[in-house]
C-alpha cells in the first residue's frame, strides 16, 4: 500500500511540475506578448505627439510649438522628444516615448512648396519577470524582446547592454499637409442647404479628363463635392450633393439625393486666421473706380495693400492689375473693415494675377461681384479675419453672381443666396456656419486640396522597423 | 501431540485463503487497478490536449501577430483562406537599410523605386504556415498545423484574420462548436492609403 501511495504521489507531482512549468512559460510569453503590443501603443503615441506641434505650428504665434523639443524640425536640422509617462505599462512600469521629427528636402512637394516631415518614433516598456526566451524561436523573430541586449544605439543598428529586460517598437511616419480646402464645404456649426435645387459637385482644373481648359465641365462632373462639419448637423434639404456628407457624431436630414457616403467621424479643428503681420495702420478706403497693381513674380513678396473697407456700387471698378503680358504675379489685400460689392459695382482681377484678400468685418457680395479672370479659384483666396469672441460677422453671395473663389472665414457665418439660375460657386467654402439657398450651385474645384493655407497634418506612410 | 499433518492443517487454517477470498481481493484489485489506469490514462489524454490547445493558441497569437504587423503597414491586400498576400513599402534597401521616401506627386510618398513594393506571402502547406518574402526562403511560424485555418476578410480600411484549430479534447474529434470556440481574431486597421483601391475612402 505505502508502494502505491508514493507511486501516486510521485505521479501526481509530476504532472503538477509539468503543469506549472508550462503555465509559467504560457504565462511569461502572454506577458512578454502584451508588453510587446504596449510598445507599438507608445511608439504610435510618438507620431501623435509629432502632429500635435506640426499642428500647434500652424496657428498664429504665440503658438508654443516644439516647446520641450531640443529643435525645431527643418532640412538637416531633427527635432528631438523624449516622453516618459510613469505608471502606463503593465504592473505599473512606466512607457517611453522618444520622438525624432525632420523634413527632408526630398519631401518638399515642387508644385506648392509644401514640406512634408517624416516622424521617427520608438515606444518602450520594460519587461516585469525574469528574462527567458520565448521556447518558440518562431516568437523571438517577431517579438524581438531585449533580454539582456538592446538592438539598437541611438537609432544605429549596434547593440548595447541592458540592466533590466525591456521591448522597443519603432514606427516611420510620413505627414503631408492639408490644405484648408479639403472639401466643398466645411462648416464649424451646422452646414444647412434649404432645398432640392442646389447642386454640389466638384471638378479638377488641374485635370483635363474632369474639366475642360481648366474650367467646370457639367459632362465631366465629378463626385468629390464632400461635406463636412464639426457639428452635429448637416440639413441637406435634398440637394444635390455628387460626395460625401460628414458629422461629427450628428445627424444629416435631407439625404435623399447625396450621391456618396455619410460619415459620422469627422472633426477638423480649423486654424483660426490673424491679421497680417505685414499689415499698415492705412485708413483708405475703396468706394470708387480704382486700380492697384500686383507686380510682385513667384519667389518675392507679394504686393500689399491694406485698406479701411472696399464699398463698391454704380459701375465702380476695383481692378487689381497684373503684368500686361498675363504672366503670374502676386498680391496681397487687407481690409481691416468690411467688403461690400452690389449692383453693377465689382472687383475685377485681371489675368495672370494671384490674389490673397483678408478681411476684419463682413464680406457682403452680390450683382456683378467679383470677376476673376483666371477663372480659378486657386487665384482669389477670401480669407476671414477670426473675430473677437461674441462678435458676430458673416459672408453674403447672392443674386446672380458667379464667384471663382476660395472662402475661409471659421469665424463668419457664410451664406450663399441663389435668388435665379446663374448663381454660381467655383471654389470651396468654410465657415463658422454655412447656409446655401434659392437655385445655387456650388463646384468644388479639387485642385484646391493642395494649395492655400495649411490646416492640418496627415499621415500618408506608415512603417513598423521591426529589424 | 501435534502430527504433522496437523501442523499443516493448523498452518492452512490460520494463514490461507479460502477461494472466495482471493476472487474478492482480486476483484477488487483489478477494479481499483483498472480505476487507476483509466484515471491516469484519462490524466495523460487531458495533459496532452491541454498542451496542445497551449500550443496552438500561442501559435495562433504568432500567426497573427506576424499578419497584423504586416497588415498595419499593408499597402495592398490579397485576402484568400489559408492563402493570403500582404504587399508592403519597400522601406529596406538591399542591405538593410532604411531609404530615404520620395514623393509621388499624388500626395503620397513612397520608398526605393516608384511603385516597388515588398511581397509577403502567408500559405498553409503540408501542415505548416509559412511568411515568405518576396522570393527569400519561407519562414515557418508554426509547425504541425494542418488542422489550422487562417481566414483574411479585407473590408478595405480594416482586415480582420480569424484563426482556428481543432482540439484535441474529444477522442471522437473536435466538434464545430470546439473548433469555432478556438477562433483568434483580429481586426487591424490599415495605415497607410491602399494602392489596390480605388476609392475616396482612402
Amino acid at each position: 500500500m505505502l508502494v502505491w501511495t508514493v507511486l501516486i504521489i510521485g505521479i501526481l507531482s509530476l504532472i503538477a511540475v509539468e503543469t506549472l512549468r508550462l503555465v509559467t512559460a504560457k504565462y511569461q510569453n502572454a506577458l512578454q506578448t502584451s508588453t510587446w503590443q504596449e510598445a507599438l501603443l507608445a511608439a504610435e503615441s510618438g507620431v501623435d505627439v509629432a502632429i500635435v506641434e506640426l499642428r500647434k505650428s500652424l496657428y498664429p504665434p504665440p503658438n508654443h510649438a516644439w516647446d520641450g523639443w531640443n529643435n525645431p524640425p527643418g532640412n538637416v536640422v531633427t527635432g528631438y522628444e523624449l516622453t516618459t509617462i510613469p505608471n502606463a505599462g503593465l504592473n505599473g512600469t512606466p512607457m517611453t516615448i522618444e520622438t525624432s521629427v525632420d523634413a527632408p528636402s526630398q519631401l518638399i512637394d515642387p508644385t506648392n512648396s509644401w514640406q512634408y516631415y517624416r516622424i521617427r518614433t520608438v515606444g518602450t516598456i520594460p519587461i516585469t519577470g525574469p528574462a527567458r526566451a520565448s521556447d518558440n524561436p518562431q516568437d523571438t523573430k517577431l517579438r524581438r524582446l531585449s533580454l539582456r541586449w538592446e538592438r539598437f544605439t541611438n537609432g544605429i543598428l549596434t547593440p548595447h547592454l541592458l540592466t533590466a529586460p525591456q521591448v522597443s517598437r519603432r514606427i516611420e511616419a510620413i505627414v503631408r499637409p492639408v490644405s484648408a480646402f479639403d472639401q466643398a464645404v466645411m462648416s464649424v456649426g451646422v452646414v444647412d442647404l434649404t432645398n432640392q435645387n442646389i447642386v454640389v459637385d466638384s471638378y479638377d482644373s488641374s485635370n483635363p479628363t474632369k474639366s475642360t481648359n481648366g474650367l467646370y465641365d457639367p459632362a465631366k462632373r465629378q463626385e468629390n463635392g464632400d461635406i463636412a462639419t464639426d457639428g452635429q448637423l448637416i440639413e441637406a434639404g435634398n440637394a444635390q450633393i455628387f460626395g460625401d456628407v460628414a458629422t461629427n457624431a450628428g445627424t444629416v436630414s435631407g439625404a435623399a439625393n447625396i450621391s456618396g457616403v455619410e460619415r459620422t467621424d469627422f472633426y477638423q479643428e480649423p486654424i483660426p486666421i490673424g491679421a497680417p503681420s505685414w499689415a499698415d495702420s492705412s485708413t483708405a478706403s475703396i468706394n470708387g473706380t480704382t486700380t492697384i497693381d500686383a507686380v510682385a513674380t513667384q519667389g518675392s513678396v507679394a504686393s500689399r495693400y491694406t485698406f479701411s473697407s472696399i464699398s463698391l456700387s454704380g459701375n465702380k471698378t476695383l481692378t487689381i492689375a497684373g503684368n500686361p503680358n498675363g504672366s503670374q504675379t502676386y498680391i496681397e489685400i487687407y481690409v481691416t473693415g468690411d467688403i461690400s460689392v452690389s449692383g453693377t459695382g465689382q472687383i475685377v482681377i485681371q489675368p495672370g494675377v494671384t490674389a490673397k484678400i483678408y478681411f476684419a468685418g463682413n464680406a457682403d457680395i452680390s450683382g456683378n461681384g467679383v470677376m476673376n479672370s483666371n477663372n480659378q479659384p486657386g487665384d482669389l483666396m477670401l480669407y476671414g479675419i477670426q473675430p473677437p469672441t461674441n462678435s458676430s460677422e458673416h459672408v453674403s453671395i447672392s443674386g446672380n453672381s458667379q464667384i471663382t473663389a476660395s472662402i475661409y472665414a471659421p469665424g463668419h457665418d457664410v451664406t450663399v443666396n441663389g435668388g435665379g439660375t446663374n448663381g454660381h460657386v467655383y471654389g470651396s467654402i468654410v465657415g463658422k456656419t454655412v447656409t446655401m439657398t434659392g437655385v445655387s450651385n456650388l463646384h468644388y474645384d479639387e485642385r484646391l486640396g493642395s494649395t492655400g493655407i495649411i490646416n492640418n497634418y496627415k499621415i500618408v506612410s506608415w512603417f513598423e522597423d521591426n529589424r | 501431540m501435534v502430527t504433522g499433518f496437523g501442523r499443516r492443517r493448523s498452518w492452512a487454517k490460520k494463514g490461507g485463503y479460502a477461494v472466495s477470498e482471493l476472487i474478492v481481493s482480486s476483484a477488487i484489485f483489478c477494479s481499483i487497478s483498472l480505476g487507476l489506469l483509466m484515471g491516469f490514462t484519462s490524466l495523460q489524454r487531458n495533459y496532452a490536449a491541454t498542451s496542445d490547445f497551449s500550443v496552438n493558441h500561442a501559435d495562433e497569437m504568432r500567426i497573427s501577430d506576424y499578419m497584423a504587423m504586416d497588415l498595419r503597414r499593408a499597402i495592398a491586400v490579397q485576402a484568400a483562406k489559408n492563402d493570403t498576400t500582404i504587399y508592403i513599402p519597400a522601406y529596406y534597401d538591399q542591405t538593410g537599410s532604411p531609404q530615404t521616401p520620395a514623393l509621388d506627386g499624388q500626395g503620397g510618398v513612397f520608398y526605393g523605386a516608384s511603385g516597388s513594393s515588398v511581397k509577403i506571402h502567408y500559405y498553409l502547406m503540408a501542415g505548416t504556415i509559412y511568411r515568405q518574402q518576396d522570393n527569400g526562403a519561407a519562414l515557418p511560424l508554426a509547425v504541425s498545423v494542418q488542422d489550422f485555418v487562417f481566414d483574411v476578410t479585407d473590408a478595405g480600411k480594416v482586415v480582420t484574420t480569424r484563426i482556428t484549430f481543432n482540439p484535441t479534447f474529444n477522442s471522437g474529434g473536435a466538434s464545430l462548436a470546439a473548433t469555432t470556440a478556438t477562433a483568434f481574431y483580429n481586426t487591424t486597421l490599415l495605415r497607410n492609403s491602399r494602392t489596390d483601391i480605388q476609392s475616396s475612402v482612402y
